[in-house]
């Protein structure tokens, strides 16, 4: 149970809540033998199939009654189906899960009977002679509107971005990555706030790079820009701080990376308190400090300066501050350890 | 919490047993419930607890678990379909808990958990996918079974978790969401497979589940003044016993069950939680 308030009613109360939801119990418990005596028997009738769909509309967690579901199809209504009306009820299928979807936002076993849905979608229909990708491609568009909309109610639900990846990857005409960079700019422009959408986006320039659709060193640095924004907008936030340290990653780009903490100097200036800079700070000059730096001695003591004040200003993470200050003694200074 | 006898050990096995599904070879949540690995899992964690393997047709399960693995490694939670590295967890879990680890494909199952690691250290669902606590565990906690600690990147894995404590003292599942109670075991069991428990408050996350208790009904909730659960019971009572709680017996983190049975079966990995205060 989330979210759900705590309240506390009298036993007078509780009991008439309780002979309320009586005749409720009475007709599901009835609902269930019906269905669960049908499943024993192999019953793969329509009549089975319409009992099942009011049961899920009761208690959509109820996986094996989606996995009856599925059998009758399988075993019953498609062996006496074209392959237009399978396709017909499958696309019913689909509608009516958007509703126990709405409801149930993250209950597995309904995007999980949807995938299935989508994945037994047959060819067709029949164009000069040969079957068609239509009714997939209808489905599976159809599916990616319906993902958005499950964002659009809330933008961090990671059932509905992992499932978002899934549909992207199953499409049978594909998404170019560059449309999917936009739609994480929008979700980011929404609120920087968004950590799915900064990780979504991680994965896209990933895939973009390694296929060479994108330029590494020019997209980096126009992206610095987009996270400098989000910084600086809300320095707190850790998300774009998480990110942030992805783009610099090992900091073999040793320009990039004395760049990068100038600006985050400048930010400290204005935020004189603010952890993140800090950290992001310690982070970055030990990664100049790895790959060898001629000021090494300096580098470490603002190191241990900063570590000195997280300790104070992050406390809660203060045995972690005091692990990386002895790692900086043992490297400037064998004996002190 | 010392009480192993407040539920009728008879009735629980029988319980149990009555969920098998003789069809396909493991348990469902339920009588007449089809068989997944969820809760195959849950029935073997309870025999084993009650010291009833025997009532088990272990070669059975064993075969019903194998035969969900998939090509890419992962596992998938019954015959339709579903993968997830919950469910790969499971079956590493559910193996050792048997003795027939050496069944498994641990190279191509390591091979998948490697493909869901993100930059921030974390794992999620599926490759891919967003880092998740909850996950983290699983794919740690599975990691820690097989002795392959060394493919995860355990300063950036350890850094992303001390950051899901929240100023209330509570931990958060993914960055900037809210606290929940059940966090209390994800994200501290990674912490203590990794030793880095110190790298949290533990006072100030102690008092967080604490105030989530019901101080009339007994139990705890997701976060304070919310409805209790079994759920955020569990989980809260499991983070208090790593954080060194007094009067709890010791948790072992990996399994999520006691550490003296998991001890019994000399499956004990290297994990540290806090000592166990006196109170």
């Amino acid at each position: 149970m989330h979210n759900v308030k705590r309240v506390h009613q009298s036993q007078a109360a509780t009991q008439a809540k309780k002979e309320r939801e009586r005749s409720k119990i009475t007709e599901y418990l009835a609902l269930t033998n019906d269905v669960i005596s049908r499943k024993k028997t192999n019953d793969w009738s329509k009549d089975a199939f319409d009992q099942t769909q009011r049961l899920l509309q009761l208690n959509p967690e109820f996986y094996t009654i989606w996995n009856y579901r599925r059998n009758i199809m399988l075993n019953g209504i498609f062996s006496q189906s074209t392959s237009e009306e399978i396709n017909n009820l499958l696309s019913d299928e689909l509608s009516m899960t958007m509703a126990a979807l709405k409801a149930h936002p993250k209950v597995y076993w309904v995007w999980n009977h949807r995938r299935w849905c989508l994945e037994n979608v047959p060819d067709g229909p029949v164009v000069n002679g040969q079957p068609s990708l239509q009714w997939r491609k209808t489905n599976w568009d159809r599916e990616l509107a319906v993902v958005e909309k499950m964002l659009n109610a809330d933008a961090r639900n990671f059932l509905a971005w992992n499932y978002r990846r899934y549909v992207m990857a199953s499409m049978p005409v594909q998404k170019p990555g560059i449309v999917e960079l936009a739609y994480t700019t929008r979700k980011i422009s929404a609120s920087f706030s968004n950590f799915s959408a900064w990780h979504q986006r991680s994965k896209v320039f990933s895939s973009l790079w390694n296929t060479g659709q994108l330029d590494p060193v020019q997209s980096r640095e126009e992206e610095f820009d987009l996270v400098h924004n989000a910084l600086f907008t809300d320095p707190d936030d850790q998300s774009a701080w998480i990110y942030h340290r992805w783009l610099i990653g090992s900091g073999e780009n040793q320009e990039q990376l004395r760049q990068e903490i100038a600006v985050i100097e400048e930010l400290l200036a204005e935020q004189p308190d603010s952890k993140w800079c800090m950290e992001s700070l310690v982070h970055y000059n030990r990664l100049l400090l790895k790959g060898g730096c001629s000021n090494s001695d300096e580098l470490e003591q603002k190191c241990l300066d900063f570590l000195q004040k997280l300790k104070k200003i992050d406390s809660p993470r203060k045995s972690r501050y005091q692990e990386i200050s002895a790692q900086i003694w043992g490297q400037a200074d064998p004996q002190a350890v | 919490m010392g009480h192993q006898d407040a539920l009728d050990r008879e009735e629980m096995i029988g319980f149990v047993m009555s969920c098998w599904d003789d069809e396909a070879g493991g348990f469902g949540a339920h009588p007449d419930h089809d068989a997944h690995i969820l809760a195959t899992l849950s029935a073997i964690q309870v025999l084993v607890t009650q010291d009833a393997l025997d009532m088990l047709d272990v070669d059975r399960v064993v075969k019903f678990i194998l035969s969900l693995q998939q090509p890419s490694g992962v596992f998938a939670g019954d015959s339709f379909g579903e993968v997830d590295t919950r469910f790969l967890y499971i079956a590493v879990n559910a193996l050792s808990l048997l003795g027939r680890l050496s069944e498994l494909d641990v190279e191509k199952a390591v091979a998948y958990i490697r493909q869901c690691q993100n930059f921030d250290g974390g794992y999620g669902a599926t490759a891919g996918a967003e880092s998740h606590a909850a996950q983290v565990f699983v794919c740690v906690a599975a990691l820690a079974i097989l002795d392959r600690l060394d493919v995860v990147d355990q300063e950036t894995l350890c850094w992303w978790l001390s950051e899901r404590q929240l100023p209330s003292g509570g931990l958060n599942g993914r960055p900037e969401k809210l606290e929940d109670v059940c966090y209390s075991f994800w994200v501290l069991s990674s912490l203590s497979i990794l030793n880095k428990i110190t790298w949290i408050d533990s006072e100030k996350l102690t008092a967080f589940i604490l105030s989530a208790q019901d101080l009339e009904t007994g139990g705890i909730a997701d976060r304070p003044g919310d409805m209790v659960d079994v759920f955020h019971t569990h989980f809260g009572v499991a983070g208090l016993s790593l954080l060194g709680y007094p009067g709890l017996v010791d948790l072992d983190p990996v399994y999520c069950m006691p550490a003296s049975i998991i001890e019994a079966k000399g499956l004990k990995r290297k994990w540290k939680a806090l000592p166990r205060r006196s109170e």
